[in-house]
């Protein structure tokens, strides 16, 4: 039955779209002047970027520090500098921490959300939802920094004042100020600015006709609810997720603002992160080498994420 | 999809009522909190609007802030104009040349699409420093064209790939240039494209804050940059610094509730579902 659709629709899109055959000539390629006008803006400033980037990679292996630019060859002389320092290795620690749990909870809170609001047909509400999680994607990290601040301060602010309001005085806690767990607490200021955003990308991604029709028929099968999400939906999906959680991975990789205004660091350095550490150690201890190094390891993290990105929108955009 | 069962539907409206509290209590004690004066923070009734609401608070945190909210409006609409215009036309050849050069490009594009800013800060500060942009706002303008034009530009390309390659081929025949159709033709038909990925790219300008911190200086202090400072210096005063913070907010959050369908599929663009 389903091949018997497909063999249909197929037909009825040949038959539906009239100018399908004239697709098939050549396409006008663009002339020197065209080429001029649409591309070369583009292309300088890529070139300008590319050239930045290399300029970086070189000041990584020179031998910089102090405020005078220094361009003399020093191999890996800072990079062995950096793997001695105890904080890169926090960093390192307090990274993977934000790439796993800034993506993984948000990805499955997230399809819980997208697929709830999908299955409930309570109409007028989906639009209500949408602005209620996605206002803070419009939001700067230092505006949600600065406001769960004062959610996390200890004395006075406002989740120990809740608790003890409540009588759970045993709940409350010292939040961003207590160097254990203070990297889970900002990257729960994240997890709540991404939600939305991810909640959006996957309910796109829920409305295909080929998606619909398959839970249908699931249903139609007498499948549980659960079961449709783990094995018809998320299977099916997986373009939007791997997009999504590239997208997400690269963010909480860039994210330095929250660590900035929330703890900048502190206490110690239990807190920081490489994005940090790159920004105090170029411009506070004028170690610009290492701080050239610091973004050159950033930079491999973020291309290692972004080339699932980049080769599932090139098939896309050249398919 | 849509389902009868009375337990699903409640799940989905507590889903909702805990959706609810999680970001509007934030926004609530936010705007609390900047209408009261330091006592009243510290007798802990956050809940609780005070009897006489302090708009005093605000007076002072948009004086403070009144210039940097000017440099963060000429340096966002400034970026945002160039961007969309310059990330159009590369947008435009990346989605209808499928020459080697145009492939290249794009994986140079999408590879710096998201680049962490800390790779070009040296060098940017570097030539900033050098040509003493950085006392104009030409300086940041520059840094952020780099930066986001790439991002302009797939976003542009991925709305003109769903145009009908039609309405190019009419004009073709009756002999317009390719500047021609995409001033004529493309442009006029992708004006909400061009509103989706203007509203992405002035929101990342506006709350852009490491370029910001490095390369402003006092005669091009950013709002975040100033928000930044405001929350260092009044460490005790939580009114100002949410009054601050709001301040921050207003601009990107007006765009947000008055264009919000545009920033949605500019976000859905970005995730190249455009």
């Amino acid at each position: 039955m389903s091949t018997l659709n497909q063999v249909n629709k197929t037909q009825v899109n040949q038959v539906e779209r009239p100018g399908w055959k004239r697709k098939r000539r050549p396409r006008r390629e663009f002339s020197l002047v065209d080429f001029l006008v649409f591309l070369l803006p583009l292309l300088l400033l890529v070139i300008l970027l590319y050239g930045m980037l290399g300029w970086t990679f070189y000041v990584s292996f020179a031998d910089w520090s102090g405020v005078a630019p220094n361009y003399t060859f020093a191999g890996l002389k800072w990079y062995k500098m950096m793997a001695s320092l105890d904080r890169f290795w926090v960093d390192v620690r307090n990274n993977l921490k934000w790439l796993i749990l800034g993506v993984v909870p948000t990805v499955v809170i997230a399809l819980f959300i997208a697929y709830l609001l999908e299955i409930g047909s309570i109409r007028g509400l989906e639009s209500y939802v949408r602005t209620l999680i996605l206002y803070p994607v419009a939001m700067s990290f230092l505006v949600s920094g600065t406001i769960w601040s004062w959610m996390y301060e200890p004395n006075k602010g406002v989740f120990n004042t809740i608790l003890r309001g409540l009588g759970l005085d045993f709940l409350t806690g010292r939040f961003a100020t207590n160097p254990s767990t203070a990297t889970y607490w900002l990257i729960l200021v994240f997890l709540w600015q991404y939600l939305g955003f991810a909640v959006i990308i996957l309910q796109s991604s829920f409305r295909t006709t080929e998606l619909q029709e398959m839970v249908e028929a699931a249903i139609v099968d007498g499948a549980s609810r659960l079961r449709i999400l783990i094995q018809v939906i998320i299977p099916n999906i997986r373009g939007g997720i791997l997009i999504l959680v590239s997208l997400l991975l690269i963010s909480s990789l860039k994210v330095f603002d929250i660590v900035y205004i929330v703890t900048f660091g502190g206490p110690g350095y239990s807190t920081d992160v490489l994005s940090l550490h790159m920004l105090i150690a170029t411009f506070q201890q004028h170690l610009v080498a290492l701080g050239a190094g610091l973004g050159v390891i950033i930079f491999a993290m973020a291309f290692i994420i972004v080339i699932p990105y980049t080769i599932y929108a090139f098939r896309k955009w050249f398919e | 999809m849509k389902t009868k069962d009375p337990t699903l539907k409640i799940l989905v409206l507590l889903s909702i009522v805990l959706l609810t509290v999680t970001y509007v209590l934030p926004m609530y004690v936010v705007v609390v909190t900047s209408l009261k004066t330091p006592p009243e923070i510290s007798k802990r009734q956050y809940l609780l609007p005070s009897g006489n609401l302090h708009f005093e608070n605000y007076a002072q945190a948009f004086k403070l802030s009144a210039s940097s909210l000017i440099n963060s409006s000429i340096i966002s609409f400034a970026v945002t104009a160039i961007a969309i215009f310059i990330g159009g036309l590369g947008g435009y050849y990346l989605s209808r040349s499928r020459s080697l050069l145009a492939k290249t490009l794009f994986i140079l594009v999408g590879i710096a699409l998201y680049l962490p800013y800390q790779v070009i800060l040296i060098p940017l500060v570097q030539i900033m420093a050098k040509t003493r942009l950085a006392l104009t706002h030409f300086g940041l303008i520059g840094s952020y064209l780099i930066l986001n034009v790439p991002l302009a530009s797939v976003l542009m390309g991925t709305f003109f790939i769903g145009i009908p390659r039609e309405l190019e081929e009419a004009a073709e025949v009756d002999g317009a240039s390719r500047i021609q159709i995409f001033f004529r033709v493309i442009s006029p038909v992708a004006l909400p494209a061009y509103a989706s990925t203007a509203i992405i790219i002035f929101t990342q300008v506006w709350n852009e804050f490491l370029l910001a911190l490095t390369l402003s200086t006092p005669y091009t202090t950013t709002i975040q940059v100033k928000l930044a400072e405001v929350k260092g210096s009044f460490l005790a005063l939580y009114n100002i610094q949410m009054a601050a913070a709001l301040i921050a907010l207003l601009v990107p959050l007006v765009f947000f509730l008055a264009l919000g369908q545009y920033f949605i599929k500019g976000i859905l663009a970005g995730a190249l579902k455009g």
